[in-house]
């Protein structure tokens, strides 16, 4: 969807700069197009969202790389709150995106120094560490914040992917079990574990990835992936059950296995009929073969 | 008995000068408030523990999901005896007299300050410029009972129920204008004195900051006797036995 944005009107403008914001749209390209031809002209006619969008623009202007955007909000912002924390984030957000990233730590850690309980700030601090590529530090810091927030979702899910990133699969099924007990009915959650587990192999691990792709299945009968996973999954298992011989779980496995052969063989006959084939089916049917 | 006829003059000097009255004091009390609050602090001790409890009540509802080993695993990190988080962890118990507390001294100067002062000032106030009018009428009949509620001030024993006296109505006013200062100054406004009369009348006793060693020791007892079923394990025939019944 796109707009014409030389003629929404200002209410138009900031009705759609509060939806974007509420619904956690990040489409930075938008925001400051709106606020150079709409909004940036009259900013005094915002009344009580003002800093709020002021925020929104700061940190699309971020993204955009369009400085002097931001650098004219955070002045707005930091001559209405002088010693507030958040400004101060702001930044340490600017110093990030110009890659200065030891005085965006230093700032950080002047807020955290200040206050010892901004979440925000120590967040933002593994960030910054992630993007200099100090992958360890930044998990390393990352495990020092979730030992205090230990129930932040976020950062388990962050941690998790960083572990992932780095092959440490033990430890990206502890983070993904922790998604798992704050979500446990999103089936991404259930299939996230089970991709863990089957990457890291072996029976016991397929096992688990088998019951996992099940249940993200049975969550969301639609989640793809889950079922391509839980193919390949039973084929393993069934390949290992063939070498010792264990008949009554082979048996289960092999109707397990058909199902999923046969769901997504209906599914790709589902996609046929409707026009535009994708490339996914395409792909589940040539891993289907060798079997 | 013959109908009382009210003098047009007292719906201008007494009825209307009290809902004005009222009214203003609260927008004037609500920005005070906002002048006086000071932003609590919460301590990095505080957040953690809190979060170790959500942490802990999130096992207890939803390990279930999780294999048999990391759920035993969580629960051993949490609950074991000489390195368990609930057992290792000490916090004081945190039932120090108030009165010790500068913070809490000033914390609660403040809200005398903006809560019962301006009661006591204004309601005096009120009583003593506007006492003995009749300012209104219900248009309905009261029973009896209600003449002390409705008639502070005006002690006639013959008077019908359903009139309103000025300190009465002054009452009615403190406890009816909630929802217009909603509207005029939003939700959570500081400007509503019912709801602090409220607060009194529950009791000191809910103001006790919750203690971290009991609530750690109740759901460490919680815990201990949480037993793991695993949910996923019948994900597998469930998925079979729903396709069965589709084809």
């Amino acid at each position: 969807m796109s707009y014409n944005f030389e003629e929404l009107s200002f209410s138009e403008a900031k009705d759609l700069l509060r939806k974007w914001r509420e619904n956690n749209e990040r489409r930075s390209d938008d925001v400051i197009e709106l606020w150079t031809s709409v909004i940036s002209d009259n900013v005094a006619k915002l009344g009580n969202e003002k800093h709020l969008v002021l925020e929104q623009v700061m940190f699309a202007a971020l993204d955009c790389h369009a400085y002097h955007i931001a650098v004219m909000c955070t002045c707005m912002l930091s001559y209405e709150f002088p010693n507030s924390m958040r400004v101060l984030r702001y930044d340490a957000a600017y110093n990030e995106a110009k890659e200065s990233y030891g005085e965006a730590l230093e700032t950080l850690d002047k807020i955290i120094k200040a206050d010892e309980t901004n979440a925000a700030a120590r967040k933002q601090r593994v960030a910054v560490l992630k993007s200099q590529g100090l992958i360890n530090e930044a998990v390393k810091e990352l495990v020092d914040y979730l030992k205090k927030f230990m129930s932040d979702v976020e950062a388990w899910q962050e941690l998790c992917g960083l572990y992932t990133r780095q092959g440490e699969y033990a430890r990206a099924a502890f983070c993904a079990e922790e998604l798992l007990l704050h979500q446990p009915h999103n089936h991404l959650m259930h299939q996230r574990l089970a991709d863990i587990r089957y990457t890291m192999g072996g029976v016991d691990n397929m096992e688990l990835a088998k019951s996992y792709y099940c249940q993200a299945l049975k969550l969301n009968p639609d989640n793809m992936r889950a079922l391509l996973g839980l193919f390949l999954t039973t084929n393993n298992l069934l390949l290992h059950y063939k070498s010792s011989g264990n008949a009554s779980k082979r048996k289960e496995l092999w109707k397990l296995c058909q199902w999923a052969q046969s769901a997504a063989a209906r599914r790709q006959r589902a996609a046929r009929a409707a026009p535009a084939t994708p490339d996914l089916t395409q792909a589940m049917l040539a891993l289907a073969i060798h079997e | 008995m013959a109908e009382l006829l009210l003098d047009p003059k007292i719906r201008l000097w007494v009825f209307l000068p009290i809902v004005i009255i009222t009214f203003l004091v609260g927008i004037v009390r609500h920005y005070v408030s906002i002048i006086l609050s000071s932003q609590k602090k919460i301590e990095l001790l505080q957040v953690q523990d809190s979060q170790v409890m959500i942490r802990a009540r999130l096992l207890r509802e939803n390990g279930k999901y999780l294999p048999r080993q990391s759920f035993a695993m969580r629960r051993h990190w949490f609950n074991n005896e000489e390195t368990g988080y609930f057992k290792v962890q000490k916090r004081a118990a945190a039932s120090q007299n108030p009165m010790t507390d500068p913070g809490m001294m000033t914390d609660m100067l403040k809200g005398n300050v903006t809560n019962v002062l301006p009661m006591i000032v204004i309601g005096g106030w009120i009583n003593w410029m506007f006492s003995g009018f009749l300012t209104t009428k219900v248009p309905f009949p009261l029973t009896l009972r209600f003449k002390p509620m409705l008639q502070r001030g005006v002690e006639l024993a013959y008077l019908d129920a359903s009139w309103v006296s000025s300190a009465s109505w002054y009452f009615l006013n403190v406890f009816g204008l909630r929802t217009i200062y909603a509207l005029v100054l939003g939700e959570n406004n500081a400007a509503d004195q019912s709801k602090i009369m409220q607060e009194q009348m529950s009791g000191a006793a809910m103001a006790m900051p919750p203690d971290p060693k009991a609530a750690f020791k109740a759901e460490w007892e919680a815990l201990e006797i949480t037993e793991h079923r695993w949910a996923v394990a019948t994900a597998e025939a469930d998925l079979l036995g729903t396709s069965e019944n589709h084809s």
